[in-house]
């Protein structure tokens, strides 16, 4: 059969065919849009997962970054947990407690390297860092192969994403050498302080020695030539007169000098000017703040901003606030480190004067013996001399001022002084006074 | 002028009144002086004495003018008066030649004694110095070989010996020797053999 004969038929087809053969090209093209499509995509998965692995590799690399500071840190970095375990510490720190690896430390307590003096000390540190605070705090420390060595602390707190405290990170570093330098320091400063102050008495001694045997000697041998004449006989009375006026010259020569000698060893008076007294609290506290850091003691302030000005010596307010301050942070030293807290407060007492109390948290004063305090001599403390208060006494008694002691309700003792307000400036009160009425 | 004088040097002049008072008690005669500079201008060593010296003073210490003295040969005996113990001080006085120290404060009598015994020391000194001085007179008298001879017989050498050694004859040097006995008013030899060492001490 030829396509000719079937015309019909073959049109139909060739419809047929057309018809299929273009909605086969249609498809044909979708496909290859749809591929082109899922393609893309892929390609775009493939690159997001390549950037996603990019960024933990970062991560990694940052990582170990950090570590590799960490590691190669040249001071001891360390973490530690709330009960005081050491959680990490860099190589570093192994070096600096004497560890051979890391597992003579790391899961061990902090407290195996401390010298257990310093536990309450170390322990109040840790509960600060775990309450927020940044600190630093020295120590003692026994190594694990038993030497001792001071350390000092820079510790924060290390927070989770959730902003909660689950570690303490702490940098220590050995401060032995430096300690033992400034030990020495003090202790020259301290036995300079000693010797110079044994000389100077000492050099007054022989001076006041020296100065008293010269008019005793005269008296001594004037005395003498008149018994030997009176002895010899033949002596008219006339002839004794002249040396026995020597006699009491001399005798008031002496009388001079133990006058001059009382003078020189009274105390000085005061040079009294007009001063801020919250300026002498907070000089006072700023050359305490070491020893009352060192004793985990904390000194607050509460200081009345708008006093008039006291007339002071404030060489000699100085010396007594730092007694009160030094006496308050000795009378702790048996009291909980978290306990340990001194107040100083100013304010106005009355018209004319102002007065500067300074509280404690210790055992208080024996009731018995408060009135005994003052007393020269006067001590509780082991090697104390009691000359700390009954200087502060005469100081604030020269200054016109009283100074009393008592024990407050919760059992601390609170010792207050008054000081008189500078005549300028009741004068200047005065005078505001009289222009506003 | 031969009359022994306590001089007292201190610039304490109501310590230096009552001194006078007390030594002049024992009647010596007593000079004061208000430093180290007026004693050393006022002084004339032939005069007899002791010093009372006062070691602590302004301007020339006791000490000083101690070695101002021993510098010039005068050898005036020094008691020292020390304050308040100064033992170190008297000490290094007493080394330098000081006769004594007394301290303040210090009994009379003690020091009286003192002042007593420093005079009679120093009239012995002067009595040797006077001496010496005699006995160098009589030697300056002698020849040389008269000198010779004196140092060889002194020695324990026969009139023999000693002619060998000089080359003499040994009446020579008898004669020699009879003139040195003369001038040198010596009994017998251990007069001179006293004297030779006197000259030397």
């Amino acid at each position: 059969m030829n396509a000719a004969d079937m015309l019909p038929a073959s049109d139909t087809l060739w419809l047929a065919l057309v018809v299929l053969g273009g909605s086969l090209a249609a498809s044909l093209i979708f496909l290859g849009v749809l591929l082109g499509r899922l393609r893309e995509t892929e390609r775009r998965l493939d690159e997001k997962e390549s950037r996603h692995e990019t960024v933990l590799d970062r991560l990694q690399e940052n990582e170990f970054r950090l570590r590799t500071i960490i590691e190669s840190e040249p001071e001891c970095v360390k973490l530690q947990a709330e009960d005081g375990t050491v959680l990490e510490i860099n190589p570093a720190g192994l070096r600096l407690v004497d560890a051979n690896q890391p597992a003579d430390i790391i899961g061990r307590k902090i407290f195996s390297v401390v010298a257990p003096e310093y536990f309450d000390i170390y322990r109040e540190n840790m509960r600060r860092v775990f309450a927020g605070e940044a600190v630093v705090y020295e120590f003692r420390a026994i190594t694990l192969k038993n030497r001792v060595a001071w350390m000092e602390t820079h510790a924060a707190p290390l927070r989770d994403a959730r902003g909660n405290i689950y570690a303490l990170l702490g940098i220590t570093r050995d401060i032995t050498e430096h300690k033992q330098a400034e030990e020495q320091a003090r202790r020259h400063h301290t036995e300079l302080a000693r010797v110079a102050r044994l000389s100077t008495m000492g050099e007054m001694a022989t001076g006041i020695a020296h100065e008293l045997n010269q008019p005793l000697s005269a008296i001594a041998n004037f005395s003498r030539g008149c018994i030997r004449r009176l002895r010899a006989g033949g002596m008219s009375p006339q002839e004794l007169i002249v040396p026995l006026e020597e006699v009491c010259e001399q005798a008031e020569r002496a009388g001079d000098i133990l006058r001059h000698v009382r003078d020189f060893v009274r105390k000085r008076e005061p040079r009294l000017k007009s001063l801020d007294i919250n300026q002498i609290v907070r000089a006072v506290v700023k050359f305490t703040e070491h020893e009352a850091r060192h004793q985990c003691t904390h000194v607050r302030l509460n200081l009345d901003p708008l006093l008039p000005k006291v007339a002071a010596d404030a060489i000699m307010i100085e010396q007594v606030i730092v007694n009160l301050v030094r006496n308050a942070i000795e009378a702790m030293t048996e009291v909980v480190p978290s306990r340990r807290e001194i107040v100083i407060q100013t304010r106005l007492f009355d018209s004319d004067s102002v007065e500067v109390e300074v509280a404690d948290t210790g055992p208080g004063i024996d009731g018995n013996l408060i009135d005994q305090v003052f007393d020269q001599f006067f001590t509780t403390k082991p090697e104390g001399v009691g000359m700390g208060l009954a200087i502060s006494r005469s100081i604030i008694e020269s200054h016109g001022g009283k100074i009393r002691a008592e024990s407050s309700r919760d059992g601390g003792a609170i010792l207050r002084f008054t000081l008189k307000i500078s005549a300028q400036q009741s004068h200047r009160r005065e005078r505001a006074d009289s222009i506003h009425s | 002028m031969n009359e022994p004088t306590v001089f007292i040097v201190d610039d304490d002049q109501a310590v230096a009144r009552s001194l006078r008072w007390l030594i002049e008690s024992v009647r010596l005669r007593v000079e004061n002086f208000g430093s180290a500079q007026a004693f050393i201008d006022g002084y004339d060593a032939a005069r007899p004495g002791c010093l009372v010296l006062d070691v602590r003073m302004p301007g020339m210490s006791g000490l000083e003018l101690q070695e101002r003295l021993a510098a010039q040969r005068i050898h005036i005996p020094i008691i020292f008066i020390t304050g308040h113990g100064d033992v170190q001080m008297a000490v290094r006085a007493v080394q330098a030649g000081a006769f004594d120290f007394v301290e303040k404060p210090f009994n009379d009598q003690d020091l009286l004694d003192r002042i007593q015994r420093a005079i009679t020391r120093d009239a012995e000194w002067r009595d040797r110095d006077l001496q010496q001085a005699r006995l160098r007179a009589l030697f300056a008298t002698l020849t040389p070989r008269e000198t010779e001879v004196l140092e060889l017989v002194v020695e324990g050498l026969s009139n023999k010996a000693v002619a060998n050694a000089l080359g003499l004859s040994a009446k020579t040097v008898e004669v020699h020797r009879a003139k040195v006995m003369e001038k040198m008013h010596a009994r017998s030899l251990s007069d001179l053999v006293k004297m030779a060492m006197q000259r030397q001490g």
